[in-house]
């Protein structure tokens, strides 16, 4: 589970509880003017996420941590599949966030409506 | 230097058209987009940012193909009832329902639909040789009939009492 939110310039993304441990990562913070938009994808859980370095994948459980696919690092921490919002990036360490969140609408909402 | 994207961007754009234009944004899902536009979701995400992204490109184009084909269709309407039936058989249907449904909650939606419907104004505008609020007022019409169908055949009775404007 993690906690979105906008703080000035930037996108804060907290990853909550145990979660932090497989993910190896307790925050992080992203320029907004590095973030191209924010989506609600409960089918992305389904797709390959290629390899994971590192991090925790149980499926069915957890994804969670950084995977390589395509050349592109993607961080995960999704428990839920229908409450994962994906994160484009520019220019960052990771190409994309694909986490878990309360209220995805409100979540997609907040950072497209930072963007704009 | 990036990799050659592996499908034809142009030819997603124009089937997300047809995708958004006949369902809800919220009814069109990422697996949706997927599945139809022949799009890996990684590609998806990397050239268009999201959903968002992707609908602002849809919406564009159409507005850039099937708006400014209308609006060159109307440049040679001679009377109320060709430009009517003109606007009444054009494919707006990614414009109603971005009107309709995107417009109030997105700002940017809202500019692009409001230029599109100016334009169509201005276009009736000019070939009819009418002022603007005349044009808008039969652009709302049309819409209208889009909207509700031709009970009883409103446009004709209308074009009827209009024609001549002027």
């Amino acid at each position: 589970m993690a906690l979105v939110r906008i703080d000035g310039d930037d996108l804060v993304v907290v990853i909550k509880g145990l979660d932090k441990l497989w993910a190896f990562k307790s925050s992080l913070t992203i320029p907004l003017v590095n973030v191209r938009g924010a989506t609600a994808d409960p089918g992305i859980t389904a797709d390959p996420k290629g390899i994971r370095a590192p991090g925790a994948r149980v499926p069915g459980v957890i994804t969670a941590g950084t995977f390589h696919l395509d050349g592109e690092k993607v961080f995960w921490d999704v428990k839920d599949p229908s409450k994962a919002v994906v994160i484009e990036l520019a220019d960052e360490r990771y190409s994309r966030l694909v986490v878990q969140v309360d209220n995805p609408r409100a979540t997609v909402a907040l950072v497209e409506n930072a963007l704009s | 230097m990036g990799r050659p994207r592996a499908f034809d961007e142009d030819e997603a754009v124009r089937a997300a058209v047809g995708l958004f234009g006949g369902r809800a944004y919220d009814g069109v899902s990422v697996d949706d987009l997927v599945a139809h536009l022949g799009v890996h979701r990684n590609s998806l995400y990397k050239t268009f940012g999201s959903k968002r992204g992707l609908y602002l490109a849809a919406l564009r184009r159409h507005l850039a193909d099937d708006v400014r084909r209308l609006c060159d269709a109307l440049a040679a309407a001679s009377d109320t009832a060709t430009a009517l039936r003109l606007v009444t058989s054009a494919d707006l249907g990614l414009l109603l329902l971005a009107a309709v449904e995107r417009a109030p909650a997105d700002e940017e939606v809202a500019a692009e639909v409001e230029a599109a419907l100016l334009a169509i104004d201005q276009a009736i505008a000019d070939a009819l040789a009418i002022p603007a609020e005349l044009a808008a007022a039969l652009t709302a019409t049309a819409l209208g009939i889009l909207l509700r169908g031709n009970p009883g055949g409103v446009g004709t009775a209308l074009t009827q009492r209009l024609d001549p404007l002027h």
